[in-house]
């Protein structure tokens, strides 16, 4: 039996991704036997040098490979739980929800596919449409039992550009913060109840005790520094 | 009724959620005939909007939510393939048949070639069974380790120490977050018998001490643990340490080994 050429995986040789091919196409014979096991403790322990695009592990949840979706997890899950969090304000609910978003992430990528925007935001905004399910039959006890268990996660579409890679977010996410810290108290504190609580003009007003157009002006001036703390992406 | 252009201004207001009323129905009614102009201007205001997420203060999602999800995927995964591949009748023509049963008689060597080929293939997957079960606890460790750390360098975190009731033991560090909970560290811990266990108290300063986890301390004597606390900090007294039959006790039945008062 020809003994294959083996030798130590170097870091710089070859993308994770081909580690793996080369994993899984090692077959059989002894010694790929022994490769194949070596080799998948090697990429499993290695850290990503060149992190695939949102796309191309969209790709490869379409065609069912669940360490996709574990990177996506790695990657979003944190964003993604903190924002549920602060909408349903439990943890366990919060986990829940988290779990139901990328279950249904996995189940209906196809969907997502066709809407082919960007996955940070979409992922936000199916999140927090979940979240705020929550809090509205928290919220409504009358509401029927079944109803609970029905609300359906119909994505919605959201247009914008595709981000190079995770730095680009973070540094999005980084210059909306500190953009929006500087908004005045009650105009943040209006935007946050909209955002977070679901409310609406009227509801924030009440919440708030302030007057409906001042109210307006305050969100519609927050949305606006929002737009201009995306500033390029948003073309 | 309201054109494109006045309701333009509107695409992130509706977005956000805020719209009611004539304005809310409006843009629905254009969204419902899949309007040119508003689907995609209602779609790039979704894409701004999401970015209110980021307000949100950071949190950190449990360990266990990872693997209940993938876990999850592989169940359904699962699930799906033995759906979609029934058992079939294999078409095959009456010619075929007769050559296979002449290459059988002939290569009676392929077959046993086969069973070894089989063999191994079994025993390929077992091994990468193994493996995968030794990366998994690898990467229940790994994060774990970030977990703690998270805990640690949060500045939210408040440090605690806790002093042992022997001199002769180490000290116990722990740091409670408002939110992630508490993250307790310590080496050099004293071996345990089996039949013993060390469990974490929250000691309110009203009621009863409440269980926040079960722990041992590794073979190298370490500790790295985070636990959920229901608790708010402001009405925890202590936190507390004690050693308890194995699988814990409902309410402490000896002294704290380790304690420390919170400010």
């Amino acid at each position: 039996m020809m003994a294959p050429a083996w030798s130590p995986v170097q870091p710089a040789v070859g993308t994770k991704a081909e580690l793996i091919h080369m994993a899984c196409s090692s077959v059989l014979l002894e010694e790929r036997k022994r490769n194949a096991i070596l080799l998948l403790a090697v990429v499993q322990t290695w850290p990503e040098g060149d992190q695939p695009s949102d796309a191309s592990l969209m790709e490869r949840i379409l065609a069912r490979d669940s360490r996709a979706l574990e990177l996506l997890y790695d990657r979003y899950a944190r964003p993604v739980y903190s924002l549920v969090l602060r909408i349903a304000q439990q943890p366990a609910s919060a986990e829940e929800i988290v779990q139901d978003v990328f279950l249904q992430l996995w189940r209906n990528a196809k969907r997502y596919q066709a809407t082919r925007g960007p996955l940070e935001p979409w992922l936000f905004t199916v999140a927090r449409n979940r979240a705020l399910d929550f809090l509205r039959l928290k919220r409504e006890k009358q509401r029927r039992r079944e109803d609970s268990d029905d609300f359906s996660i119909l994505p919605a579409a959201v247009a914008g550009p595709h981000p190079e890679d995770a730095l680009d977010q973070a540094r999005r996410g980084e210059q909306v913060r500190s953009r929006m810290a500087s908004l005045p108290e009650p105009q943040r504190r209006a935007l946050e109840l909209a955002f977070f609580e679901g409310m609406t003009h009227y509801e924030v007003a009440a919440t708030m005790g302030e007057p409906l157009g001042t109210v307006k002006s305050w969100i519609r001036g927050g949305l606006q520094r929002l737009r201009e703390s995306l500033g390029e992406g948003f073309a | 009724m309201m054109d494109c252009a006045q309701l333009a201004p509107l695409y992130e207001e509706f977005a956000l959620g805020v719209l009611s009323g004539e304005e809310r129905a409006e843009l629905e009614a254009h969204l419902a005939r899949s309007c040119e102009i508003c689907t995609p201007g209602v779609e790039k205001a979704r894409w701004v909007v999401a970015h209110l997420s980021h307000l949100a203060p950071e949190a950190q999602p449990p360990a266990s939510l990872k693997r209940k999800i993938m876990s999850a995927v592989t169940d359904s995964a699962a699930a799906t393939e033995k759906q979609q591949a029934p058992p079939r009748r294999a078409v095959f023509p009456a010619w075929a048949w007769a050559v296979a049963a002449a290459l059988a008689l002939v290569t009676g060597y392929a077959v046993r070639q086969m069973q070894t080929l089989t063999a191994q293939l079994a025993n390929l997957q077992r091994e990468m069974k193994i493996a995968d079960l030794q990366n998994r606890a690898l990467q229940d460790q790994l994060d774990l380790g970030r977990l703690v750390a998270a805990v640690m360098m949060s500045p939210a975190s408040k440090q605690l120490k806790l002093m042992p009731a022997n001199s002769k033991m180490p000290m116990v560090h722990a740091y409670l977050h408002p939110q992630m909970g508490v993250a307790l560290t310590a080496e050099q811990m004293p071996s345990l018998p089996a039949s013993r266990t060390l469990q974490l108290w929250s000691v309110p300063k009203k009621g009863m001490p409440l269980s926040l986890a079960i722990f041992h301390p590794d073979t190298q004597g370490q500790v790295a643990l985070v636990a959920p606390v229901t608790m708010p900090q402001e009405e925890i007294a202590a936190l507390a340490v004690s050693e308890e039959p194995a699988g814990g006790s409902p309410q402490p039945t000896s002294s704290p080994t380790w304690i420390a008062q919170l400010k």
